[in-house]
């Protein structure tokens, strides 16, 4: 099974913010010490590439990396968790927030390929722009079935069953023959592993394979303007309650007893 | 501005399946998009709910809800085969020199089926946004970008635009009548089920959308806040929700899981405990929702958002909480 995974990695958010803003032509600047790590979304679905190929040593798991701030640094933290290939790829233009801009590039990446993976995980969110919209119009571009949401993947047999959860159900979709785009969501399942040391060291002097797509923008959306987020909406004075521990406990239940009705 | 609008169609889609709450975030966000009820339609995809949805519309100020049926539509519609019936539906009514601005529910589905209306219509999309309107001939959107520290105002030129829009709850005037039902039949293949193996997970709680008390806990708790928070929820008649790290950590499922990158709530009652209101977290709390806070960390930014707060050690004040219920 060829699984290619697709990373696009997030601005730490234990640190502030690097600077960001967006130039004449709308496109973003990014200075300052940035620091791009995996995200939740992307560590599922490296984990979940991972364990599948645990199980099954003619699983191949290859790895795209998006260019761009910090991707050497990126680039290696994958590399020690040993993946059969991975490479940096630079979109041109970059303009993350414009998802059918994005799912073109990756698409025609993909596409420049001898065939299409058996299965292409992607995070929900590809990355700190978008809000989820590239990777299904991702599927939209290659024509593959889509899951959404996984939580979890597992060989049984010959053959890999992935799983996610809705509502009350857990729903298991077995895979078929056909290639699939399956987007990955956080579970405690899929929790990233830590890679060994010698790994880690190894990945410090491998040679990182990089690339660029470029595909011509008529997507017609524009970047206009970067700014603080707005919190003044929800700023209200709070009524701190004091009083020994019972006092407050009750004064909370009388609030949890309103909202009950 | 007005121009604009008087050109533009708001159209709210949302399968009838989805439910109340789902119709009425749509509801809301034409609402907000649009000015209150400046050129609004409904779709409502599939029968069922749709009396529901008649009168909802009707409050919400809506003249006429476009009620959208296929051969062989029947119980819960997902987001594949929904898009397949608003694209076609919206393709069927197109009418020239009138631009859409397409709204669906917010949240996973309700974005995925967002995304996927924009690619089989060609629309742009605009995603989970924080709000829309109208500049310079363009449809202007403004999203929460890494992780709610930064916020991105996007425009977009084109006569279709398709986006999520996080608006809380509508306003309703019970004194309006139903909107009149219109009937749109279309012809679609909708896709097969796919082959899923379906098991119950066991869960008994409401979901996180449409319940009045929404019971959060944070990566602070541990199994057993978590379930002491279980407790008040059900003792409540609420439900349990709780933040991203306390999902990665195996605290609550992720179909609980409250923020930018999970569900959208809108209750009277947030009760937050051990969260400290990250911009990620708050993004998926309504604004119009009331908040009563728990924290060791005076300096929490929850405390700047909450009615009401403890500081206090959750381990004391749960057992507590759980008692004063009882009594």
């Amino acid at each position: 099974m060829e699984i290619l995974v697709l990373l696009a990695g997030v601005a730490d958010s234990r640190f502030p913010l690097h600077n960001v803003s967006l130039d004449r032509q709308g496109d973003l600047i990014e200075t300052g010490q940035t620091r791009r790590i995996l995200g939740p979304f992307d560590e599922g679905a490296l984990e979940l590439a991972l364990k599948l190929r645990d199980k099954n040593d003619a699983t191949r798991v290859n790895v795209v990396v998006l260019g761009g701030p910090n991707e050497e640094a990126l680039a290696r933290t994958v590399v020690a968790f040993k993946p059969d290939n991975l490479r940096v790829l630079k979109l041109e233009p970059y303009r993350p927030w414009d998802a059918a801009l994005t799912a073109s590039q990756l698409a025609q990446y993909i596409r420049s390929g001898s065939s299409l993976p058996d299965l292409l995980m992607v995070g929900r969110e590809f990355g700190d722009l978008d809000e989820g919209s590239i990777p299904l119009m991702l599927a939209g571009e290659l024509s593959m079935p889509l899951f959404a949401l996984a939580q979890y993947a597992q060989w049984q047999g010959d053959q890999v069953r992935m799983m996610r959860e809705r509502g009350t159900t857990r729903e298991w979709l077995p895979l078929q023959s056909q290639p699939v785009l399956a987007t990955v969501t956080n579970d405690k399942r899929n929790k990233l592993r830590h890679p060994l040391m010698k790994n880690v060291m190894m990945a410090k002097r491998q040679s990182i394979e990089k690339l660029s797509q470029g595909v011509k923008d008529s997507s017609g959306m524009t970047a206009i303007a970067l700014s603080e987020p707005d919190t003044a909406g929800r700023s209200v004075k709070c009524q701190i309650l004091d009083g020994s521990v019972r006092e407050q406990a009750v004064a909370i239940a009388n609030y949890i007893r309103q909202a009950a009705g | 501005m007005v121009d604009h609008i008087q050109m533009t169609r708001f159209v709210g889609v949302v399968p009838g399946s989805w439910g109340e709450d789902a119709i009425g975030t749509v509801l809301a966000a034409l609402q907000s998009a649009s000015g209150k009820d400046a050129g609004c339609d409904l779709l409502i995809l599939g029968d069922e709910g749709i009396d529901q949805a008649l009168g909802m519309a009707g409050q919400a100020g809506i003249q006429q809800v476009y009620c959208v049926t296929s051969e062989g539509l029947s119980g819960r519609i997902e987001p594949d085969g929904a898009a397949m019936l608003a694209s076609k539906a919206l393709n069927e009514a197109e009418q020239p020199g009138i631009s859409r601005l397409i709204l669906t529910p917010p949240g996973p589905e309700g974005e995925e089926l967002a995304a996927r209306i924009a690619f089989q219509i060609g629309a742009r999309a605009l995603g989970r946004c924080e709000s829309i309107g109208f500049e310079a001939g363009q449809v202007v959107a403004t999203r929460s970008v890494w992780g709610g520290r930064k916020r991105l105002k996007l425009g977009a030129v084109g006569r279709l635009a398709v986006a999520c829009l996080r608006a809380g709850k509508p306003a309703l005037d019970p004194s309006r009548p139903a909107a009149e039902r219109v009937d749109k039949p279309v012809s679609v293949n909708l896709p097969g089920t796919p082959f899923l193996d379906v098991e119950s997970t066991g869960e008994s709680l409401p979901p996180v959308e449409s319940a009045k008390l929404v019971v959060s806990g944070g990566r602070s708790l541990n199994e057993e806040g978590f379930a002491q928070l279980e407790q008040i929820a059900r003792k409540a008649k609420g439900t349990l929700g709780g933040s991203l790290p306390a999902v990665d950590a195996g605290l609550v499922p992720v179909v609980r899981q409250v923020g930018i990158s999970g569900k959208f709530v809108a209750p009277e009652l947030y009760f937050a405990v051990g969260i400290s209101g990250t911009p990620q977290h708050m993004a998926g709390v309504s604004p119009d929702a009331r908040i009563v806070a728990i924290n060791s960390d005076p300096e929490a930014p929850i405390f700047g958002m909450a009615e009401a707060g403890v500081v206090g050690e959750w381990q004391q004040l749960l057992p507590e909480i759980l008692d004063a219920l009882e009594g």
